[in-house]
């Protein structure tokens, strides 16, 4: 069959990007940092997002001083979310543009692909929101600032079955790392939170029409429907939901933690409730800076990509500082990101000895067209993955 | 009662794939061209409906200019892209279509934006209730109506109009029907124009399904519309129409029982497989 080529993207992807951002302190050395999300290609609204975000976290970082009177240069480079952009990508990262550390703003496969590469160098790296498991066991340099896609799924059981009391669940489930894993930890925890599910449903990624799902899903009657997937799919998929006659409450995650999200589904996202990991109505004063922040200089809203890619940037930047004068102790760096306790725009977040991020996880409820705080589930609160019980 | 509501989404799907697929084998009938650019006349219609409709309110106005400017695009499409190249192996027209599918696909996004459009107030979303319990949106009900009539209305003019029975003599013999003093450019003309017009109302007609027109929404149905002409024996109009429609209903059941096993476009391409081993000619193909 017919294969689109991609090597017109491919082209544009060896296009080098170079941000660098000074801020009004001129400060003598640079210090670099890496970071590579997908700014053309189907992804490209995230990669822009995330890009932004991590920007504005360098511009606060050099308007403090930088990295002890260092400058931090931020480093950038377009996988378009490809395994196959990123492992050049990360090889140029590591031997020309010899950064001390790095930060995926991407997805996946990209992510995964470049983390091994890190890791051999040994240089820190964090995954600012792609969820793969396997992302952080490329080793002990490589870290995430994402709840796991298990845990995410399996604090949306506990969502449903504790918190809202529902016990008929339909799941209908994205076909791909990011829709299967969090399948998987729903499904893992749902017998202790008591729910059924009643049936389960899979769709592609490139799926815009959910029609057949609708009628079995109305024939099904559930009394919630977990439903992952992005802003493009969820958009669609929930407004058809509510124009096909289903009024069951939808739960979803942080793919939907988009402004274009509402904009697609109109009035059918009102009262959509979704799992992710910035609060909208925080009065934390490192959130609201970032929100406030980031509008003003990105000119959209901040998203949840956004708040990750700033997040997982501020981690870097003061686990550098920590680490040492130099600012390039990588061991140290490593070393200070395992053990220290960090406040981001995304909660305080502090690391497994998986490297994986302890945060609270964020519920927010779509109220009158925008993400509002329905509840907070508390780290220490969260469903173990463990299969006991 | 389910099955009826699947058979149901299923012909509104069908009838979408019917709409896209028409133009593809107009074209392949007529120049033995595999028009893959064909999808992103569909995305550009897309774009025109939202557009038009958010700036004047009216979706019929949209569906018009749509309709109408795609078509001129698609005939400036054949002027620029295939005719200097007619003489040349079949390949070389379907390399410059993808080509020129890329080069769209990539146009939209820096044009329009890699987030796509959304209609301000997106018309046509009330839901119906019919026979048997079956709640359809309005715009679904308009898909099936508008394209069984834009069907009905084509199928008519082919058979009693001069240039609807010139374009027929000349799908099966161009030399013959220019003998009689048919322009064959004349017929070409015509083709894209009304293969690209119906594309165009198809990417009306699914922005107002999804409430989203983007760059890349051609890319599924760039490959899908290949797969019905061929189901529908190629360059056949009766067979491209009635394997879109069947395909819709075969993905809309697939998608609830085989969900787990093959994903929607698989469906597709698995019952094209299956149904090329047992009739290589195609379902509908005479002979």
């Amino acid at each position: 069959m017919l294969k689109k080529p991609r090597w017109i993207g491919t082209l544009t992807g060896a296009l080098l990007l170079t941000a660098t951002l000074a801020s009004g302190a001129v400060l003598a050395e640079t210090v670099k940092i890496g970071f590579h999300a997908p700014l053309t290609g189907p992804a490209a609204v995230d990669g822009n997002s995330a890009l932004q975000g991590a920007k504005l976290a360098v511009a606060d970082a050099n308007a403090k001083g930088g990295i002890n009177a260092k400058e931090v240069e931020l480093v950038v480079y377009d996988d378009q979310a490809s395994p196959k952009e990123a492992v050049p990508i990360a090889t140029k990262l590591i031997e020309k543009d010899q950064v001390v550390a790095a930060v995926s703003g991407s997805y996946s496969g990209a992510t995964r692909a470049a983390a091994g590469l890190f890791q051999a160098a040994r240089i820190p790296y964090i995954s600012a929101y792609a969820v793969h498991p396997e992302i952080t066991q490329a080793g002990d340099y490589v870290f995430r600032t994402a709840t796991g896609g298990e845990q995410l799924g399996a604090a949306g059981a506990q969502l449903i079955g504790e918190k809202l009391g529902k016990k008929k669940v339909v799941l209908i489930t994205l076909q791909n790392d990011f829709g299967q894993s969090m399948a998987a930890g729903f499904k893992l925890v749902a017998a202790r939170y008591g729910i059924d599910i009643v049936n389960e449903y899979q769709y592609g990624i490139k799926d815009r029409q959910f029609g057949p799902i609708v009628s079995k899903v109305k024939a099904d009657q559930p009394e919630a429907i977990y439903a992952s997937g992005y802003f493009f799919t969820a958009g669609p998929l929930i407004s058809q939901l509510r124009a096909g006659g289903v009024e069951a409450p939808v739960i979803g995650q942080e793919g939907y933690d988009s402004e274009k999200f509402m904009e697609i589904a109109g009035k059918a996202a009102e009262g959509v409730i979704i799992t992710t990991s910035l609060d909208r109505d925080s009065d934390k004063a490192v959130t609201r800076d970032f929100i406030a922040n980031f509008q003003k200089q990105a000119g959209f809203k901040a998203d949840m990509v956004a708040a990750s890619a700033y997040s997982a940037l501020s981690v870097m930047i003061t686990a550098m500082r920590q680490a040492g004068a130099d600012a390039a102790d990588r061991p140290a760096i490593r070393d200070a990101i395992a053990k220290g306790s960090f406040e981001t725009p995304i909660g305080q977040l502090t690391f497994s000895e998986q490297r994986e991020v302890r945060k609270d996880i964020q519920v927010q409820v779509v109220k009158d067209g925008d993400f509002h705080r329905h509840s907070v589930l508390p780290a220490a609160e969260l469903p173990s993955l463990a299969a006991q019980q | 009662m389910l099955y009826l509501e699947l058979a149901v989404q299923g012909l509104v799907q069908g009838s979408i794939y019917a709409l896209i697929a028409l133009g593809l084998t107009l074209v392949y009938g007529l120049l033995r061209i595999l028009h893959v650019a064909h999808a992103a006349l569909f995305t550009l219609g897309g774009y025109l409906g939202v557009l038009v409709t958010n700036a004047t309110g009216s979706l019929t106005l949209a569906l018009l200019v749509a309709m109408i400017l795609v078509g001129l695009v698609g005939m400036l499409v054949y002027r620029l892209c295939y005719q200097p190249i007619l003489r040349k192996p079949p390949f070389v027209a379907l390399i410059a279509s993808i080509g020129l599918f890329i080069v769209a696909e990539e146009g939209f996004r820096i044009v329009f934006g890699a987030q796509g459009l959304s209609y301000a107030s997106p018309p046509l979303q009330e839901p119906v209730s019919l026979f048997g319990g079956i709640a359809l949106k309005q715009a679904e009900i308009a898909v099936m109506l508008g394209g069984a009539a834009v069907l009905a209305v084509l199928g008519w003019l082919a058979g009693h109009t001069r240039i609807g029975v010139a374009c027929q003599a000349t799908v099966s013999d161009p030399a013959m029907a220019e003998s009689f003093g048919i322009s064959l450019a004349k017929v070409r003309y015509l083709n894209f124009f009304i293969g690209s017009a119906l594309a165009a109302a198809a990417g009306v007609m699914v922005a107002l399904l999804n409430n989203l027109v983007e760059p890349g929404m051609g890319s599924v149905p760039s490959y899908k519309a290949l797969a019905i002409i061929v189901l529908g024996g190629l360059g056949s109009v009766p067979g491209a129409v009635a394997a879109a429609l069947v395909l819709g209903v075969v993905e809309s059941f697939g998608t609830i029982y085989l969900g787990d096993l093959l994903d929607r476009d698989a469906i597709a391409f698995a019952f094209m497989i299956a149904v090329l081993m047992l009739r290589p000619q195609g379902l509908f193909a005479r002979g």
